[in-house]
């Protein structure tokens, strides 16, 4: 079905919501009048009874409303100066523009009076400090011709466009702690006792050691291998081997 | 001349804006009586007639001025006058800014009826206002500048005359209105023939 055909049934309108556009763009039907959210409505209805959606006859209808929505907003938000006038009625027109022309008139004799202070006022000059030479505008007639040379300005842009240089990195020591060293270590650690405190894991380790061991204790949980617990928060972690016998089996 | 009175002189020179008696206080470490003296004594001494410059009160401190006598020779040396002319819609926007500064341009076209940015453009270019702040719609704010009260003679803003006085009288203002009135009738009565 095409969207024109829509047929509505709304407080202000029924009848085929192409007939409703029609109407609102003569603005036959008052669009401050008409509730949208009713349009919706009834169309949502209509796609409930019909069971199915028409992906191109639902967009034509959402961009529909949406201009219809945006018209309708700037109907209902206050005009832009200017348009302020010509909607007011005429003694309402007439006491803004009255209001205005008293103010305009009031700073009009302001400046007439500012014009003979300026006129009164002793023909005296004072010191002018000039601006340091750093703070001054430039004159494009005074500056220095060379400053606009082609060739300066290829040099400047060819001096980004080299690479630097790499920088050695390599008297930079970089920790590496990996996670498959930490399981190994932790596999091996599990061997020689069944329980462990996760401090003495790490004892006396940097925070990356200390991070990647928690990784790697997570893995061994994930693998089933081992178990572990933290009684209060900020506690001692206890880390126990979990018997070998069921790999998976019980989770 | 005493000791003081010297060195008052001296600030005076080589400052490019008048210096407030507080300030003149604070770096001379002179009493408020003392220094009081030192400026009479300065007034006395570049009293109008005795030297080529003028000890003036502007703006809101002290500053030395040129003596009007010199004004010709002056524009010659320097090579422009004191000031450029300003056009009727510079002045009436420096008005509304003197008035009722902090002001932003929107503001000033609604009181003129008109676009204010080729005056203000001139203004700021003078050094008569200045940008100073954004009103909490983001438009800038515009005040005037020491310069301004310097060439208008003027002490402080509060010098200004009150604007009330030029409004206009209750009768201009009732007839105004019935002016305005007809017009709009007669306006609505074409259109809706």
């Amino acid at each position: 079905m095409r969207i024109a055909e829509l047929e509505l049934d709304l407080d202000v309108f029924s009848g085929p919501f192409d007939l409703l556009l029609t109407l609102v763009l003569r603005e036959e039907v008052d669009l401050r009048e008409l509730s949208l959210a009713e349009v919706v409505v009834s169309y949502i209805d209509h796609l409930e009874a019909r069971g199915e959606l028409e992906l191109e006859a639902t967009t034509e209808f959402i961009v529909l409303v949406a201009a219809l929505l945006e018209l309708k907003s700037r109907l209902l938000l206050p005009g832009e100066e200017g348009d302020e006038l010509l909607e007011l009625e005429p003694a309402e027109a007439a006491e803004e523009l009255l209001a205005r022309m008293l103010d305009a008139r009031r700073y009009r004799s302001a400046a007439a009076h500012l014009a003979e202070l300026l006129d009164l006022a002793p023909e005296v000059r004072y010191r002018e400090a000039p601006l340091p030479p750093e703070l001054r505008r430039i004159d494009l007639a005074e500056a220095p011709l060379g400053l606009w040379d082609p060739a300066i300005l290829g040099r400047a842009l060819a001096g980004l466009l080299v690479l630097p240089p790499r920088l050695d990195l390599s008297h930079v020591l970089v920790a590496r702690v990996s996670v498959a060293e930490r399981i190994a270590l932790l596999r091996r650690l599990l061997r020689k006792a069944a329980e462990l405190s996760f401090d003495e894991v790490v004892g006396g380790a940097d925070r990356m050691t200390v991070a990647v061991t928690l990784f790697a204790l997570l893995e061994l949980y994930k693998r089933g291998e081992l178990s572990w617990e933290q009684p209060e928060s900020f506690g001692e972690i206890t880390v126990r081997a979990v018997a070998r016998a069921a790999p998976g089996g019980r989770r | 001349m005493s000791e003081l009175a010297r060195t008052v002189e001296a600030l005076l020179f080589l400052s490019s804006e008048p210096v407030s008696a507080a300030e003149l206080g604070e770096v001379t470490g002179a009493s408020e009586e003392s220094l009081e003296a030192a400026l009479s004594e300065l007034a006395d001494a570049f009293a109008p007639g005795r030297r080529g410059l003028l000890l003036r009160e502007v703006a809101g401190g002290y500053t030395l001025a040129s003596d009007p006598l010199a004004e010709d020779a002056a524009r010659e040396l320097l090579g422009r006058p004191r000031h450029s002319a300003l056009t009727p819609a510079q002045l009436e926007t420096l008005a509304i800014v003197a008035y009722l500064q902090p002001v932003s341009r929107p503001e000033l076209a609604r009181i003129r009826g008109v676009n204010a940015e080729s005056p203000v453009a001139t203004l700021l270019d003078r050094g008569l206002i200045s940008e100073g702040g954004r009103s909490e719609f983001g438009a800038v704010l515009y005040r005037t500048t020491p310069l301004f009260l310097k060439l208008f003679d003027l002490q402080a803003l509060e010098d200004l005359p009150d604007p009330a006085q030029w409004d206009a009288t209750p009768e201009e203002q009732r007839e105004l209105r019935d002016r305005l009135l007809a017009a709009g009738d007669a306006r609505a009565g074409v259109s809706a023939e």
